[in-house]
């Protein structure tokens, strides 16, 4: 039942982003597609990661990648395959730079509790 | 030259997010993570998608949430440590997930 859980949540959490936020800048611009953040990502992380119902019992797996798939294969669904490989670049360069990221922060973090314990 | 500012674009969602969403809900509890949703999401979102950072190749829409989600995996297994193996299980359930919602969506176009 626990991955049924990691199922749904990923799956609701990435219906959410992948129409409401779109709706609200759409309607309501930057400052709407702000909004939208605070809403969907807030009442989705509760569900997902402090009430816990997608499971994470070993190296972090945030909704994030259930929501990013969801958009992602969406268009495949519904443009075919094509649309999907032209965006293999993006994809890529985009998972490098969020790779590096986490990695730096993780490290920067590492070197603060280390001056801090000296 | 697309791929500088799409490389910040996850470089900066993901920093952010590592750095940040977990000392939130340390200081602030669940109140913590709505905070977080706005104060990091939303604002990262402003920057990525907003003013258009990461730039879109093709048709099938790439979200800073991938960014974000190889930052945190990496992190947790390359320096905390976390079990790769447990981790990947995972990934394929959401993956599972995620096909599923993309695939409810798609059927919205059809209506």
């Amino acid at each position: 039942m626990k991955h049924v859980g990691t199922i749904l949540g990923s799956a609701i959490a990435g219906i959410f982003v992948m129409s409401v936020w779109g709706a609200f800048s759409g309607a309501y611009g930057i400052a709407g597609g702000w909004f939208a953040g605070l809403i969907i990502i807030g009442s989705m992380w509760y569900l997902n990661h402090y009430l816990g119902i997608h499971n994470n019992d070993g190296a972090f797996v945030d909704m994030a990648l259930g929501i990013g798939v969801a958009g992602f294969t969406r268009d495949m669904f519904t443009n075919g395959i094509q649309v999907g490989l032209d965006s293999l670049p993006t994809l890529a360069v985009v998972l490098v730079g969020g790779a590096c990221g986490g990695i730096a922060a993780a490290l920067i973090q590492k070197s603060m509790k280390r001056s801090v314990s000296k | 030259m697309w791929m500088v500012s799409t490389f910040a674009g996850g470089f900066i969602f993901a920093f952010m997010l590592r750095l940040l969403f977990g000392k939130y809900v340390e200081e602030w509890g669940s109140i913590g993570g709505w905070m977080a949703a706005g104060m990091i999401v939303g604002t990262a979102w402003t920057l990525t998608h907003g003013v258009g950072f990461i730039y879109q190749t093709g048709g099938a829409w790439v979200d800073q949430a991938f960014a974000g989600f190889a930052g945190l995996f990496l992190a947790s297994a390359a320096v905390d440590g976390g079990c790769v193996k447990k981790g990947c299980i995972n990934i394929i359930m959401a993956l599972i997930g995620g096909i599923l919602g993309g695939f409810i969506l798609y059927t919205l176009t059809l209506h």
